[in-house]
């Protein structure tokens, strides 16, 4: 290797013979590896601590010549200059040191390969098939455990399985911090397991199926279900959140069976949430909706082909006084901007909005002029890290291990403003400023310590608080620091973006920029837009009579959003039966993201592209749309998902934005609390009542409990006690759940916000922010 | 943090328990002791509140537990019997010792007698070959024991009267006081009796004689 290529901290060795450098630190068995060297393993894995637990990974080593009196652990060992690393493919002792380890292992394996689901893609099969001996000498009974044991509702442990490689303890102390698996007792007898009276409770529990080296941990929802060998795998996409990990997606004759956590380390790195790993049966459910449907005049749903339901709504849309698309938060990019072109050339308006949820007009502004730029990568380098309305173990989970594992690795300070200090907030170490919804101004004024290598994180309620997206941006431009803006819903960056809303046009143009105009009236071939700026969510609900509803379910935006709809003219495009089928006059089947390609944006803005990973007659909104401007004579070309994702990429974006949209906020002046009254706070958990999540009972069996939080001095006045049932009241409606005890002000109520039972937007006026009375239920 | 399980005395004790360490994880295992000398064993409630008390997941502290023999997860009698087991005790009459108190005490290993006083298990090597066959009681010495002398001091430890130990204090303490001791509270006991027995010494003494020193 030439001089001029190695630095001071890289170190030269040999492995079989062979010359390798790498820096230093890097342990024998990666220098190895990037020989092109496999050593076998089991509890080697590059994103956990070593651990040295199983011994397979035995070399034969030497430094200067002076040899090791045994075969060491390649996988624990980091390299030295004038190492010398015999592996079995030179040394007859490192062979049989590894085929003696793998014998050891088998002793006590129970070798049900043709009834365990790792059969076939299992470490432990092709290692004892490629460094293990045929024959095993052992003649004795073998050790054998009661199985399964549930250590979750969602992971089973078969004991006897298991080699001991402690990768699955490592990754819920090390990853997730959640350190509820351990190995227990000793010897002969050690296993893994929980504490019997405490359940694997972490939202990444599926993360230990996928690397346990065996078939000793399973997925419930998956065990006995298929074999690799007759799964179609699939790179993709989560389309859960915002985090937007990689994912796989094995499907057998047209459903999926599984999904597994890809591999992106500018991402997810290999990890992801229990929710993207399981929640997918929405996707065959019962209810999904395989025709068109027009409403008749009594109002029943009737079947319809495609041509008649297409002219049905395109007369609707055509002789609309006022019409106007509203969009869930769900869509791809190319959907998305089929949607975004749709209400601009077939409707001729700038009435779209993809915030089928709470919104503001200062949201609004602030999505359209501020221009978020933090990155995973500037977390992992981070000197501070500040979270504000936003709790990213629910609302982002692969944005709170990625801080976890900075303040796990160096201690990254974390600053945390919200209601109430949560588990995540506790993981994190963090720094806790409690601030009702509403009250975030004066909380925001504590935050110090922030440099331009800070990053803010804000959070999609922080609308909810009017003049804190404003503040939050400020602060982050004066202090030169990052700004990070996390919706909950993976295609809310991608709406964004294709100018899904009524102020702006693709690529963030905005709609009263004539320049702007004149860049989307080239890519498209007019000469004409609408120029008046498009209403939002609620005034699309008061004022048009037509609407196009995308993947909108009405119960995300408020509590009189349903009636509201009913009062219209309302076409669906959907892919299930819900709350916006139900007020529809047609309905529009589409695919479900399985069934089409796209691109997700995740939070920092990076596409997150997938194919189709199951045939289907099903076709992506974007198709759909573009037949129905047909229909309407007012064609947007958009006859494929490729052709749309063609049109966007002539689209840059647009860097300019106006300083002077910010909002100021007032505090929210004193609500004049009674003794028996507190501001509800709430946000959604990971695990809750969303629609996606439908169908999975072992999922939801590991959804934390719906619950009343309040503080110790507030529940002691109310006279209280901790897991008493509890009621919440407003507008003459209300809610009951045990009482906890939380880390909290006293003038705080908390909730979550669409759980089992406490289905909050849906029900009070508002879900955060509105007073409520607190009494025994 | 207060606890219906424990007094505030006992509380009180455990947090100079977790005083004496920089980083108090470190406590768990005098702590574990210090239950199992409150309550015989290692209570549920005793490894919830260590958890607490430590800001530790209970399924660590359980792995902690269930790791070491010397932590019970089940009441063992006030006088714990341990016969070594392994190939010297085992040949010199430690298998003959173990059977024999098996039927004495009427239980096997890890269990207790039915009038709670005395539990039986085997044990691993416990460093004392030189006078095997050993038997130890709440961890201490009863050397070259014999099946007459082991059965006596069952029927002695019943009545509540044990013979003392060949090595350390002169008189036998309980199981829940030697917990105590382990937990890192002396009994003031340390310096009693002898700690290196004749056999221990043989070589340091024949060397000494012989000039050669
Ligand atoms: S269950 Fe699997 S991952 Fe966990 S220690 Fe056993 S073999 Fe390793
Ligand atoms: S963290 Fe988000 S993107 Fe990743 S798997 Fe979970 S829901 Fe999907
Ligand atoms: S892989 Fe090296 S000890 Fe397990």
């Amino acid at each position: 290797m030439s001089d001029q290529l190695t630095t001071t901290t890289d170190v030269t060795l040999k492995i079989d013979g062979f010359e390798v450098t790498v820096p230093k630190g890097t342990l024998v068995i990666r220098a190895a590896e990037k020989l092109g060297i496999q050593i076998p393993r089991f509890c080697d894995h590059p994103l956990l601590a070593p651990a040295g637990a199983c011994r397979q990974c035995l070399v034969d080593i030497s430094i200067n010549g002076r040899a090791f009196p045994k075969p060491q652990a390649s996988c624990t060992i980091p390299v030295e200059n004038g190492m010398e690393v015999k592996t079995q493919l030179t040394s007859t002792v490192a062979d049989k040191a590894q085929k003696g380890i793998m014998e050891l292992l088998l002793i006590n394996h129970p070798l049900d390969c043709p009834v365990c689901d790792k059969g076939g893609e299992c470490p432990l099969q092709n290692q004892a098939m490629s460094n293990g001996n045929g024959q095993s000498r052992y003649e004795g009974v073998k050790r054998t455990f009661e199985k399964p044991v549930a250590i979750s509702s969602q992971v089973l442990l078969d004991r006897e399985r298991c080699v001991l490689c402690a990768r699955c303890t490592r990754f819920s102390e090390q990853i997730a911090g959640d350190p509820f698996i351990t190995l227990n007792e000793r010897g002969a007898l050690q296993q893994v397991g929980i504490y019997e009276k405490e359940p694997f409770d972490s939202y990444y529990s599926g993360n230990t199926v996928q690397i346990c080296p065996v078939g000793a941990l399973t997925g419930a929802t998956y065990r006995f279900r298929a074999r690799p060998f007759d799964l179609v795998s699939n790179p993709s996409a989560c389309e859960h959140c915002a985090s937007g990990c990689a994912m796989r997606t094995d499907v057998r004759r047209g459903k999926t069976l599984r999904r597994l956590a890809g591999d992106d380390p500018t991402v997810n790195e290999e990890w992801n949430c229990d929710k993207g790993r399981w929640a997918f049966k929405y996707e065959s459910a019962r209810n999904r909706i395989t025709t068109p449907y027009i409403r008749d005049e009594s109002g029943v749903l009737r079947e319809a082909s495609w041509p008649e339901a297409l002219s049905e709504a395109a007369k609707l849309l055509l002789n609309a006084k006022s019409a106007a698309v509203l969009m869930g938060g769900r869509a791809t990019l190319e959907d998305a901007y089929g949607y975004s072109k749709f209400a601009r050339i077939a409707l001729q308006t700038n009435d779209i909005d993809f915030r089928a949820r709470l919104n503001s007009n200062e949201e609004r502004e602030f999505l359209a002029n501020a221009r978020p730029n933090a990155t995973y990568k500037d977390i992992d380098d981070a000197d501070h890290v500040v979270l504000i309305s936003f709790e990213p173990e629910d609302e982002s989970p692969i944005v709170f291990l990625r801080i976890l594992k900075a303040v796990t690795k160096r201690k990254l300070a974390v600053t945390v403003i919200s209601p109430i200090k949560s588990r995540g907030t506790e993981k994190l170490k963090a720094n806790f400023i409690s601030a009702s919804a509403g009250f975030e101004l004066k909380a925001i004024e504590k935050v110090d310590g922030l440099t331009n290598r800070s990053v803010i994180l804000i959070g999609e309620r922080a609308l909810e608080t009017e003049g804190l997206l404003s503040s939050v941006e400020q602060l982050a431009t004066s202090k030169g620091a990052k700004l990070g803006w996390i919706p909950r819903r993976a295609g809310e960056v991608a709406a964004l973006t294709a100018g899904a809303i009524g102020n702006l046009l693709p690529g963030l143009r905005p709609v009263q920029d004539a320049k702007a105009r004149v860049d989307v009236q080239t890519v498209w071939g007019i000469n004409q837009l609408p120029t008046k700026t498009g209403k939002s969510t609620d005034e699309i609900l008061k004022d048009s009579d037509v609407i196009l509803l995308g993947g909108v379910d009405a119960n995300d935006i408020s509590s009189s959003a349903k009636s509201q709809l009913s009062n219209k003219k309302i076409i669906a495009m959907d892919i299930r039966f819900g709350t916006s089928t139900e007020v529809a006059h047609v309905i529009l089947p589409v695919a479900s993201v399985v069934e089409k390609n796209g691109t997700f944006l995740d939070w920092q803005g990076k596409p997150r592209s997938f194919e189709s990973a199951v045939e289907s007659l099903n076709r992506s909104d974007v198709r759909i749309l573009s037949m129905l401007a047909d229909e309407m004579k007012r064609p947007i070309n958009l006859p494929t998902v490729k052709a749309a994702a063609n049109e966007i990429a002539q689209f840059d974006k647009w860097e300019k934005s106006t300083s002077n949209w910010h909002v100021s906020g007032t505090n929210t002046e004193n609500l004049n609390l009674g003794p028996t009254e507190a501001i509800l706070n709430s946000w959604r958990l990971l695990l809750d009542r969303g629609s996606l999540q439908e169908g999975e009972d072992n999922l939801a069996g590991t959804a934390r409990k719906t619950i009343i939080g309040l503080n110790r001095t507030k529940a002691e006045k109310l006279n209280l006690v901790e897991g008493e049932l509890v009621k919440i009241s407003a507008d003459s409606v209300s809610i009951s759940a045990p009482l906890k005890i939380v880390e909290t002000e006293e003038n705080i109520v908390w909730v979550p916000r669409n759980s089992t039972g406490a289905q909050l937007v849906s029900k009070f006026s508002k879900p955060s922010g509105i007073k409520v009375s607190v009494s025994k239920a | 943090m207060s606890s219906a399980n424990f007094t505030s005395e006992q509380i009180t004790k455990m947090d100079q328990i977790i005083a004496r360490y920089p980083r108090s994880r470190s406590a768990v295992m005098p702590l574990l002791h210090y239950v199992q000398s409150i309550f015989g064993y290692v209570t549920d409630e005793g490894i919830e509140f260590i958890g607490k008390k430590l800001d530790l997941a209970t399924a660590e502290v359980n792995a902690v537990a269930s790791f070491y023999t010397q932590y019970k997860r089940k009441p063992v009698g006030e006088y714990h019997i341990g016969i070594c087991t392994n190939t010297l005790c085992a040949v010199m009459g430690g298998d003959a010792i173990y059977s024999a108190l098996k039927d004495q005490i009427g239980s096997e290993h890890d269990g207790v007698s039915a009038d709670g006083k005395v539990s039986l298990e085997h044990i691993e090597c416990n460093a004392a070959c030189d006078y095997a066959p050993v038997m130890m009681v709440n961890w201490e010495f009863y050397d070259n024991q014999t099946v007459e002398s082991a059965k006596e001091f069952v029927e002695k430890a019943r009545t509540g009267n044990p013979p003392a130990p060949t090595r350390g204090p002169k008189k036998l303490r309980t199981w829940k006081e030697n917990s105590e001791v382990l937990a890192g509270f002396s009994d003031g006991l340390a310096n009693e009796g002898i700690s290196a027995g004749k056999a221990s010494l043989l070589g340091l003494s024949k060397m000494k004689n012989s000039g050669n020193n």
